[in-house]
């Protein structure tokens, strides 16, 4: 217990680390970039004397090491920055954007790892079965296929020949629909596989024919024996995944045009807003190593045979 | 492992044997088509615009998958972006591996302060999205064929160096390299010809595992507008040509779908086989 509680720590204080580093490349890399933000601001016609004003009023007249100090002190208060291009702060324009994505991830999310594990299970305990042709063959073809190509597919099937869904944008829960699928497809897939794979692996160990040969049922066998110890690598999976949720998200709000983060970070970046990338990037940083740190720690609470030494 | 047993195992391995032979005939049209086929690539044809195939009733003749916004014949472009896809996917494949050998060999070895603070900024590079790096990255370089590769090659090795240089902690301390050491061998010679032939079976299957993963990248960078440079066609410059016409022209974007899932599926099948063949469970 107390190992476990200063591994935390650790890896806690090891997050933290990254995270600071992932402010500097991030800060650094868009500054990087041809294309002035002031000179974006200003406007075709501005003089050279409007677009000096907008610099000193954007604070990208000083030098680059106290930009970045500025950033950090206002972000450990809480202060995202300033979206010029929207003129208003980060945070307010986050918080118009970010419930769209996390219901759309979140969506992908819930589905894939249910479906997933679903799928799994029944497809590796019956091994040779049609529903394992079709777990491998959903599996196969599902890690094969682009999310875009997938989304347009989905709009052409269900939107345009069956009108069943709405194409685009955001409302009510039949908005949801096609988005989601098209969010969660590939990590359905992928860990449908994985959970089949380690189903079929855990019932042919010796433990669970012994299980068996003690007159215990297949089904209580299955269930009781064997998934525990088959939803170990699902698990730091699951975690992982989590981690992954937003970025999964860009290409998918922008073919579905839904008014999420990921739609936003593109047009940020194509209009060189530099405090609103930064956030965007750190946050789903933020999520990712968060996933990381999750499955991690997950992955020695399930499993009490790992030691942490 | 033997050289022949490798081929042997190769040879049996059914999931290989499909993915090759796939890979080897998607190569070989793509590559050479720029040869035969009859139609302009880029040349923007205004008179054929949005032509069905010309198996539909009103599809216009020569045109076996139609024709895009601007004219051009779709098989055309379907072959030659296939063929610019591949080359990306390849030598952004070889250029990750060879940046995350050298990487991880070197690490891993050497260990040590720059071991410490080359690992820490690979875990802050890893802890930014890929796709999000990549489109940042793009962002700031411009669009160009050239800046395509760098940031493909530049967010996809990491993964690379850390099996690599877990590969050579595992193995560092092993009899032979002491062996070799007491017989004299510089640390240059027990890295280069003692180490790396170890992590050449990692490397295999972590590269077989890569080529998916990349080309599906392209596909989504080219679909925002920050792959392959238009009008030069790559599969996920056609896929997003698409984008406006599902309703009217569906056949866009189907057939480049298709052709770039039938590739990955080839590649993903010869990376399972590979990684079945250097099984050490394997008993063949």
């Amino acid at each position: 217990m107390k190992n476990q509680r200063q591994h935390i720590r650790k890896r806690l204080l090891a997050s933290v680390f990254v995270l600071i580093g992932v402010t500097i490349v991030v800060f650094a890399l868009i500054r990087l970039g041809n294309g002035d933000p002031a000179a974006m601001m200003a406007g075709d016609l501005a003089t050279p004397e409007e677009i000096e004003d907008y610099r000193i009023r954007m604070g990208l007249d000083k030098p680059l090491i106290v930009q970045y100090f500025t950033y950090m002190a206002g972000l450990f208060k809480g202060d995202l920055g300033y979206s010029y291009v929207y003129s208003m702060p980060v945070r307010d324009v986050l918080a118009k954007r970010m419930p769209q994505t996390l219901m759309l991830s979140l969506t992908g999310f819930a589905w894939s790892t249910v479906f997933s594990i679903v799928f799994g299970i029944v497809a590796g305990t019956h091994q040779g079965s049609g529903v394992d042709f079709a777990a491998m063959f959903f599996a196969v073809l599902g890690q094969a296929m682009s999310t875009v190509w997938l989304g347009f597919l989905l709009i052409l099937i269900f939107g345009v020949k069956l009108h069943l869904l709405p194409i685009q944008g955001f409302g009510g829960i039949e908005h949801l629909i096609m988005p989601g699928l098209c969010c969660g497809f590939g990590q359905a897939a992928s860990q449908t596989r994985l959970m089949r794979s380690s189903m079929v692996d855990v019932i042919h160990e010796d433990y669970i024919t012994a299980t068996r040969a003690r007159g215990i049922s297949r089904k209580v066998t299955n269930m009781k024996y064997a998934l525990r110890n088959a939803m170990l690598p699902i698990v730091t999976n699951i975690g992982f995944a989590f981690g992954k949720l937003f970025a999964g998200s860009i290409v998918v709000e922008n073919i579905f045009n839904w008014p999420g983060m990921g739609n936003l970070m593109v047009q940020a970046i194509n209009s060189r807003d530099y405090q609103l990338v930064q956030s965007i990037l750190l946050i789903s940083s933020v999520m990712l190593v968060f996933g990381n740190l999750l499955a991690d720690l997950l992955y020695t609470v399930v499993d009490p045979r790992i030691s942490l030494n | 492992m033997k050289l022949s047993t490798v081929l042997r195992r190769m040879r049996k391995s059914k999931l290989f044997m499909i993915g090759f032979t796939l890979l080897v005939i998607i190569f070989l049209v793509c590559g050479t088509s720029h040869f035969w086929v009859a139609w302009d690539a880029e040349q923007a044809v205004l008179r054929s615009r949005l032509a069905p195939p010309d198996w539909f009733a009103n599809g216009l003749k020569g045109h076996p998958l139609g024709c895009d916004a601007l004219g051009r014949d779709i098989l055309t472009r379907l072959l030659e972006g296939g063929w610019v896809s591949l080359k990306i996917t390849v030598l952004v494949t070889v250029i990750s591996m060879i940046m995350g050998a050298f990487v991880g060999l070197v690490c891993g070895y050497y260990g040590g302060r720059v071991d410490m603070l080359v690992m820490r900024c690979c875990d802050i590079l890893q802890a930014i999205p890929q796709l999000m790096l990549a489109i940042c990255v793009v962002a700031v370089m411009g669009t160009s064929m050239f800046n395509l590769f760098f940031t493909l090659s530049v967010t996809g090795w990491i993964g690379t160096a850390r099996l690599v240089r877990a590969t050579v902690l595992g193995m560092k301390n092993k009899e032979f390299i002491s062996a070799s050491r007491v017989l004299g061998a510089t640390g240059k010679r027990v890295l280069w010809k003692e180490l790396f032939p170890n992590t050449l079976t990692p490397l295999l299957i972590s590269a077989s595992g890569h080529f998916g993963g990349t080309i599906l990248l392209e596909t989504s960078l080219s679909y925002l507008g920050m792959g392959v440079p238009v009008p030069t066609p790559s599969w996920g410059n056609l896929i997003s040509d698409g984008r406006d016409y599902i309703t009217s022209a569906p056949w866009v974007v189907i057939a480049p779908g298709i052709a770039l899932m039938i590739t990955i599926l080839a590649f993903n099948f010869m990376g399972d086989g590979i990684r079945d063949v250097f099984d050490p469970k394997n008993t063949n």
